[in-house]
């Protein structure tokens, strides 16, 4: 602005003089002393003045004269002027540069003016910049301030007084802050370096590592014949433990347990696993893979399924009948077995330096879909009689599902496929470390307190500490050593009596051992387990129910009769069939009462089913029903109407406690012994012998009757009831209590034990001690002081008590009919 | 139990399995109904087995626990819990009798060791202990003496078959093993008379207070009658020849103790003793093994499982079918009630009508 008046100054300098050229030339000379700007305007009213006058005479003309004069006047006034217009330039051009001096300054100022401007702005915008500033590491708080005052090198903390003021302070800390980030970059910077050293290293040895193993499986096949030669499976090992590692849990469990067991115990077994690795592993990714996708699912689903989870359930029991006429496809996918199986050989512990005694081959296998552990004997095809694992504890047929989801898995009534050799055995899935839940409360069972104690503790089994408290290993390994050596010796002593000899007791303790037999094995048969039978009736299909009906009742008479026909010369007609329709009814020999109510319990078991199949398809069954009904028409002699006693049979059955699985796979044999007395009786004791698959913890169970007849062939009035006691007494001595002298070493041998000592009781039965008969006891007898003569002669005592039973005096080694003890 | 693999106890399992097989082969030799002066009503009973146990049962119990169990030919039996037991012989309690009728009577039994021990019977029911093997001392105890032979040698002791009982004469009579009958002071416990004569041992006695008689059943096939006074034996019935093999088994007098009868093998003989003759002789099927009067019925068991009941002139009335194959024993209530035991343990109480009360399984000790 400063400019601008600046410029306006100049300007009317500029005009000034223009103007005052043409008036200034006049007054200036008049008056020098004056402005040259008044000079010039006198001069310029003189000059017109002149002018006018001049102009007045030219119109007058008349004197020219004073036009002269006029004229020289004018010039001066001209000179005037020009005076004044140089006076007035000279003037402009000192004011000129009068400006010029005076601008200068100020453009310099303006120009500082500017250059402060410019300067501030740029601090504002650093400041500005500063201000906004953002850290790469937003999170990372500055160094606290006692932390700084604590860490900071004294190069930077030193000039700090403490009074200073925050920003001081703050400038400080970022610098130390500075420092320590440079300090930490160039640490890191070390660290990779370091880093990518080892890596080099690293990748070094991997490469030798991998070039590795080919050196070594050259070594390891190199070794293989000195491994073979020595003995050591190394190799074979390492693989078997490959293979566990692929194993279901319950296996693995008998797996690592019985091996744990042989290798602390030197326990004489071999394990042994078989089956296809890829399948398992295979079947284990399958696995995994199922798991993950079901996590995911089954948060989601669980709840919803619990609807349709029973709606399963219906229909699978709707589609049970299906199954039990078609058997068909669908059960091999429930019986769908793990790929890997355990085969476990058994040896004879007993000598243990000869490892050649094989005893028996357990293969384990897993059922998926039923969770449970099967085992079955390798090798051995026989049928559910012969397999020698069930029963091996106390109700454990293996017909029946261990679990309870099994059960449902397989529905109501189903047993498990009785026709596969392995089976679920209850002691299997303890060996397998499952534990299962008693079907009923133990309460129930009415035990007592300590064993519900260790029924509770059952029920909490979690870890493996109790499966080894408890010696589960160890003890299924003794069992199945004891049961199938027990089998060994029963087969050899069974050998013996097809053959109709007396096996050989080797036993110098027991009296029957040292006793001479006199009377002879007449036969010895094998009956149609008809127990077993009528148990798997109630487990299996019904359509079976005829037929082993008939094998048991008519192929049990006929043999009887058979044989009975091939002693009897005459053809007399045996006892045992006639005793039913002969005179006075009551008096069944035991075997047929034992039939009629083993029949009838069928009858009962199959009412209780009630399967239509049955209903319908089994003529000869109700056959037999209506023999029976005949039977008991015969029996209704008794004042008791037979319908009630029906009735009440039928109300009772349902409540009795199922005992079934003592009988299954027991073997029943008839065993006739005969001796023909002095008086020509013939004498035949005929005894079903029952043998259970415990045996023989649980011992062979006789049942025994007695047939006489006189030489002459006339039936001599054998009823029943004239032995009974005497028979009774005998199977209570057989059954009961001669077990109890029987060494425990020589238990496998019971058998042979209690056939002899049946046959030393019949001997001693029909050695008739009355007076006229010559053999007697008479002699045994003198030597001890007995009764007082009461008529002359001593008392010679064979019987006893009300029971009138046979006097038998055991001692140490020998026992003897009659008073001698 | 006996666990299954996780706690395996072998032993307990064998043990389970013999006494499993023991209870079947028990016999109950008798069974006598408890006197009860208030009570008509048949109630508790005792009932003498082969294991030398006296067990006691109460009817009221036995039937609320046989309430689910009927009746039936099948071995599934209920198997009861006795109120009492009592360990009284060692081998089989063979017979069992009450002495007096009031609350103060005496328990007697007699057994295969030859001794006859005596309880007051209110203790006994009343006694503490329960259900445990009871070792109650008795009240009184009655040794058979055993015969010696020369140089001090003792003969086995001889059982005791059978007691009888004279209230009046405060006597216990015994059918020993050493073929003679004892006759006992209750009070002091000593013989006061031997009956010698059988040739071989006693099965049965039975004492005819009336007349101050006893009748024996020996082994020898006779029975005898005999005067208590003097000790003779004062008649002989049956033949005794050798060639007859049949025991006397059984022997029952009725009411009015005029009127006997004799189980010897299937038959029974019926003797007026007044007249001194067989009036008749029934023929049975089975060995008789036990028999008594009912009024004028008689009542018989032997070994089948029937219970046959007789008029006095061997007319068949009843055969009622009972549980245990062999009957050793029949009792009869005053109220008409009778109960039948014998072989595989098992008791059977059938009522006046014909129908089964219960059946059961004494299972003690």
């Amino acid at each position: 602005m400063e400019d601008g008046e600046i410029e306006e100054g100049m300007i009317t300098a500029d005009e000034f003089p223009t103007s005052e050229v043409t008036t200034e030339t006049i007054p200036q000379p008049r008056e020098p002393a004056k402005s040259p700007l008044e000079l010039l305007r006198e001069s310029k009213t003189s000059v017109e003045e002149i002018v006018a006058k001049m102009l007045s005479i030219k119109k007058e003309g008349n004197n020219k004269s004073e036009i002269r004069e006029l004229l020289t006047q004018m010039f001066l006034n001209f000179v005037n002027l020009r005076q004044a217009n140089r006076a007035i330039l000279t003037e402009e051009d000192k004011v000129k540069a009068e400006t010029e001096r005076a601008k200068a300054p100020v453009d310099f100022t303006t120009l500082q003016l500017h250059n402060l401007m410019y300067e501030k702005s740029h601090y504002v915008k650093a400041i500005k910049a500063c201000r906004d500033f953002k850290s790469k590491y937003p999170d990372i708080e500055l160094v606290p301030e006692e932390d700084f005052f604590r860490d900071a090198p004294e190069a930077i903390k030193d000039k700090l007084v403490s009074s200073d003021s925050s920003h001081v302070l703050m400038p400080k800390r970022l610098n130390f802050e500075l420092l320590q980030r440079k300090e930490l970059c160039k640490h890191r910077v070390r660290l990779e370096q370091q880093k990518k050293s080892l890596l080099e290293t690293i990748a070094e040895r991997k490469k030798f590592l991998s070039s590795l193993p080919l050196h070594l499986k050259a070594l390891k096949k190199a070794s293989l014949p000195v491994q073979n030669q020595l003995g050591i499976q190394h190799t074979k090992t390492l693989k078997q433990h490959n293979l566990a590692e692929l194993l279901p849990p319950p296996l693995y469990v008998i797996y690592s347990q019985l091996l744990a067991q042989k290798e602390a115990f030197e326990e004489c077994i071999d394990l042994e696993i078989v089956g296809s690795l890829k399948d398992a592993q295979a079947y284990v990714r399958q696995q995994t893979k199922k798991d993950s996708g079901m996590s995911n699912n089954t948060e989601s689903s669980r709840l919803e399924d619990d609807g349709p989870d029973d709606d399963d359930d219906g229909q699978r029991r709707r589609k049970r009948p299906k199954k039990l006429t078609t058997k068909g496809s669908d059960k091999a996918g429930l019986y769908q077995a793990h790929p890997l199986k355990i085969f476990l050989h058994i040896y004879d512990d007993e000598n243990p330096d000869t490892k050649s005694l094989k005893l028996v081959i357990l293969k384990f296998e897993y059922l998926l879909k039923l969770n449970v552990v099967c085992v079955g004997a390798e090798g051995s095809q026989d049928g559910p009689e012969k397999n020698i694992f069930c029963n091996l504890f106390p109700d454990d047929a293996g017909l029946e599902p261990p679990h309870q989801s099994t059960k449902l898995i397989l529905g109501d009534g189903q047993a498990f496929d009785e026709n596969r050799t392995s089976r679920p055995y209850k002691w299997v899935q303890h060996l397998a470390g499952i534990d299962i839940l008693p079907e009923v409360s133990p309460i129930l069972l009415g035990q007592e307190t300590h064993n519900i104690d260790s029924a509770k503790s059952d029920v909490v089994v979690s870890d493996l500490s109790l499966y080894r408290q408890q010696h589960r290993v160890q003890r299924i390994l003794q069992r199945i050593r004891s049961r199938k050596k027990a089998h060994l010796a029963l087969a050899e002593q069974l050998d013996l009596l097809m053959k109709h000899e007396l096996p050989d007791v080797k036993c110098e303790d027991a009296p029957w051992a040292l006793h001479k037999v006199l009377c002879t094995l007449d036969s010895w048969l094998h009956i149609q387990a008809s127990a077993s039978m009528s148990s798997s009736l109630t487990l299996n299909s019904m359509e079976q129910v005829p037929e082993p009906m008939e094998i048991d009742v008519d192929g049990r008479s006929i043999s009887g009769k058979e044989d009975l026909e091939g002693i009897r010369e005459d053809g007399e007609l045996p006892s045992l069939v006639t005793a039913a329709a002969s005179v006075t009814s009551s008096n069944h020999t035991p075997l047929k009462v034992s039939n009629v109510a083993r029949s009838r319990q069928l009858a009962l078991m199959t009412k209780n089913l009630d399967s239509p199949i049955s209903k319908g398809k089994s003529p000869s069954f109700k056959k037999y029903e209506d023999d029976l009904d005949l039977v008991l028409d015969d029996d209704s002699e008794v004042d008791e109407p037979a319908g009630t006693t029906e009735a009440h049979v039928e109300a009772l059955y349902p409540e009795k406690t199922d005992n079934s699985w003592v009988d299954y796979g027991t073997r029943e044999f008839a065993l006739v012994f005969s001796r023909k007395t002095d008086g020509g009786k013939l004498c035949k004791l005929e005894a079903t012998v029952q043998i259970s698959m415990e045996y023989p913890l649980r011992p062979p169970f006789f049942s025994l009757s007695l047939h006489a007849s006189s030489a002459s062939g006339n039936e001599n009035g054998t009823n029943e009831s004239d032995h009974y006691n005497e028979l009774r007494a005998m199977e209570a001595e057989v059954n009961l209590h001669m077990l109890k002298i029987v060494p425990s070493d020589q238990e496998n041998y019971l058998l042979s034990h209690q056939i002899r000592c049946l046959a030393m009781l019949f001997d001693y039965y029909v050695d008739d001690p009355s007076p006229d008969s010559k053999r007697g006891t008479a002699t045994t007898v003198v030597d001890v002081g007995l009764c007082k003569p009461v008529d002359g002669k001593l008392l010679v005592r064979s019987f006893r008590g009300r029971d009138h039973r046979k006097m038998i005096s055991w001692k140490d080694r020998g026992c003897a009919s009659g008073y001698p003890c | 139990m006996y666990g299954d693999a996780t706690n395996w106890n072998e032993e307990d399992y064998r043990e389970a399995i013999l006494k499993e097989r023991e209870i079947q082969t028990r016999t109950v030799f008798r069974t006598a109904w408890a006197p009860s002066a208030k009570i008509p009503n048949p109630d508790a009973f005792v009932v003498a087995s082969s294991d030398g146990t006296l067990a006691f049962h109460s009817m009221n119990s036995l039937v609320s626990q046989s309430a689910s169990f009927g009746y039936s030919k099948d071995l599934n039996v209920m198997a009861a819990e006795p109120e009492r037991v009592v360990r009284a012989h060692e081998g089989p309690a063979y017979d069992v009798k009450f002495y007096g009728d009031d609350e103060d009577a005496l328990l007697l039994s007699c057994g295969d060791d030859g001794r006859v021990r005596g309880w007051k019977w209110k203790e006994l029911v009343e006694s503490e202990v329960s259900l445990q093997e009871n070792h109650v001392k008795p009240l009184l105890e009655l040794t058979n003496p055993q015969h010696k032979g020369p140089w001090g040698a003792l003969s086995p002791m001889p059982e005791i078959n059978a007691i009888s009982l004279d209230h009046q004469s405060g006597s216990v009579f015994t059918a020993a093993g050493d073929s003679c009958a004892y006759c006992w002071d209750v009070e002091s416990g000593q013989i006061k008379m031997t009956f010698k004569g059988h040739s071989d041992y006693l099965h049965t006695v039975v004492s005819r207070s009336s007349a101050s008689q006893i009748l024996t059943g020996s082994e020898d096939g006779t029975a005898r009658i005999w005067d208590c006074k003097t000790g003779k034996c004062i008649k002989v019935i049956g033949s005794q020849d050798k060639k007859s093999p049949h025991r006397i088994s059984c022997m029952a007098l009725d009411g009015s103790e005029s009127w006997l009868v004799c189980g010897q093998g299937k038959n029974l003989a019926l003797w007026n003793l007044p007249a001194s003759e067989c009036v008749s002789t029934i023929s049975i099927p089975a060995h008789v093994q036990d028999v008594m009067f009912d009024e004028k019925q008689i009542l018989t068991v032997g070994a089948e499982p029937l219970l046959r009941r007789f008029d006095l002139n061997g007319a068949l009335l009843s055969q009622i079918h009972c549980a245990p194959c062999s009957v050793f024993s029949i009792s009869l209530h005053p109220a008409g009630v009778v109960a039948v035991g014998g072989y595989g343990g098992l008791v059977d109480v059938i009522s006046q009508f014909g129908s089964h009360l219960c059946t059961f399984r004494s299972s003690s000790l």
